[in-house]
């Protein structure tokens, strides 16, 4: 249900559709459920036979990930981690950090788990993730996660990232703590919604940013995501990086997702140009959750 | 997690022939250590034990295996279990999906097809192909081992 007043109704409308004419289709989706199947477990097809009831479609621009019916969270597959119930729009970080076997990648904001296991799986169970959160009661859910879903290439460690001692990680996955207003769909986060939330969240995503720097090795590479659609919690916070840090975007491309360019300038803000290369996901092209996604590399 | 040991090549071999005895299956085990309380978890190769002088609020690392019992037994965790349940020829008790689901809400059960079990010992029950857990073969019923917090409740 839709809250008809309320600072997101106002405010957040108004602000969004600077940035995209048909922003308000937001409201008009309703995220299907999906999933990814882990294949550390079982092999693709085994599993993809055992839940073809629940299956509805294959996800076109990733492999592992399907739509499913809803019950499909009541199955022993699941129970068993043949499978994680992870939005489809989320599954991007992983696929454009594109980790690989005997790399080692720090995870700085882990908690649940849902791009560790996927990593844990593209790595195959070798390497390294060291995968981090500040919240001990989601790093109980992330070592129940990481324990299902069989990811024994798994550190998990319990810090505030912004003081993680120093490392040099060839990749680093920086899934930011955020509005979520990627999911204003959402009730719960209509009512959460407002413009002090984005200011807090933006200068602690900064901090996290210059410690992702810190970790990463000279020409390691990274990805920033959120599941913010706010500027302040996404393109400012590249711009930060490659101002402030000297990091630098690179341009990636995923076949079977409409994604769009994301935004070189808000309100009085002009933002560095290879911003470009950012992408964001927006609810009304694909059925998802908002997503915005960045690849950057430390020089 | 308190690290008693981190195992050499011959601890593993003898935990692999041991799950050989009790299971007939050789799993494939890279590297492993061993906790305070006997508990082997699993972690991959490239995982160098000296990171944890830096990691110091480190809260779990790899998968829990199984825990080591008196007479060369083991007691898998579910992960344990799917690893070495996959091509696990005795110790093993085979259920139907009703079964499958009462042991997964965490009762016994006492419909089972049993493959070289031996009474009093771990028993890895299976539904088809799939390994859904632990048991104690007991007279007439297995019971049940599977953990709180991995129980349906559906
Ligand atoms: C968007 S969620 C991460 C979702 C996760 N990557 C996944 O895919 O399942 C953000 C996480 O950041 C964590 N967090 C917030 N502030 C943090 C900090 N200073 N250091 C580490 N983690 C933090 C939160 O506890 C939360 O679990």
């Amino acid at each position: 249900m839709l809250l008809k007043s309320g600072a997101y109704n106002n405010v957040f409308k108004k602000r969004l559709l600077e940035i995209a004419s048909d922003a308000e289709d937001i409201f008009t989706v309703t995220p299907k459920k999906s999933i990814r199947i882990n294949t550390l477990k079982a092999e693709k097809e085994e599993i993809v036979k055992k839940l073809s009831d629940y299956i509805i479609e294959e996800m076109p621009w990733y492999e592992h990930g399907l739509w499913v019916r809803d019950e499909i969270s009541k199955t022993i597959e699941h129970h068993l981690g043949y499978f994680y119930i992870q939005e489809a729009a989320s599954m991007l970080s992983a696929i454009v950090l594109s980790p690989s076997k005997h790399e080692f990648i720090v995870d700085m904001c882990a908690a649940p788990g849902s791009k560790t296991t996927q990593m844990a799986m593209m790595m195959d169970g070798e390497g390294v993730i060291i995968a981090n959160d500040v919240n001990s009661k989601r790093i109980k859910a992330l070592a129940h996660n990481v324990q299902r879903g069989g990811a024994k290439n798994v550190i998990i460690t319990n810090y505030d990232a912004r003081y993680m001692p120093a490392m040099e990680a060839d990749k680093i996955l920086l899934d930011a703590p955020c509005t979520a207003s990627g999911k204003i769909m959402y009730e719960n986060v209509q009512k959460k919604w407002n413009y002090n939330r984005i200011r807090i969240m933006s200068r602690k995503q900064k901090q996290l940013m210059k410690t992702a720097y810190r970790l990463l090795r000279k020409e390691g590479e990274m990805v920033y995501s959120t599941c913010s659609l706010e500027p302040e919690e996404n393109e400012e916070v590249i711009d930060f990086a490659i101002r402030e840090l000297g990091m630098e975007t690179l341009p990636f491309k995923i076949e079977g997702i409409k994604m769009r360019e994301a935004i070189t300038s808000w309100r009085e803000k002009e933002f560095d140009d290879s911003i470009k290369n950012c992408r964001r996901v927006w609810p009304q092209d694909n059925g998802t959750e908002g997503f915005f996604i960045c690849k950057l590399k430390k020089f | 997690m308190q690290i008693k040991k981190i195992l050499n090549e011959e601890e593993i071999e003898k935990i692999k022939s041991m799950i050989q005895k009790n299971y007939g299956t050789i799993p494939e085990i890279e590297k492993a250590f061993l906790t305070s309380d006997d508990r082997i978890w699993l972690t991959s190769k490239d995982i160098n034990f000296s990171i944890f002088d830096i990691l110091k609020r480190c809260y779990r690392i790899g998968i829990y295996f199984g825990r080591l019992k008196r007479n060369d037994k083991i007691k898998l965790s579910m992960e344990g279990a799917i690893i070495v349940g996959k091509n696990a020829t005795r110790n093993v008790a085979l259920v139907d999906d009703e079964n499958a689901m009462k042991f997964l809400r965490g009762e016994d059960i006492n419909e089972y097809e049993e493959m070289e079990c031996e009474k009093h010992n771990f028993i890895i029950v299976k539904r088809g192909n799939d390994t859904i857990g632990v048991g104690i073969l007991r007279d007439g019923y297995i019971e049940n081992l599977v953990p709180k917090a991995r129980r349906i409740n559906f």
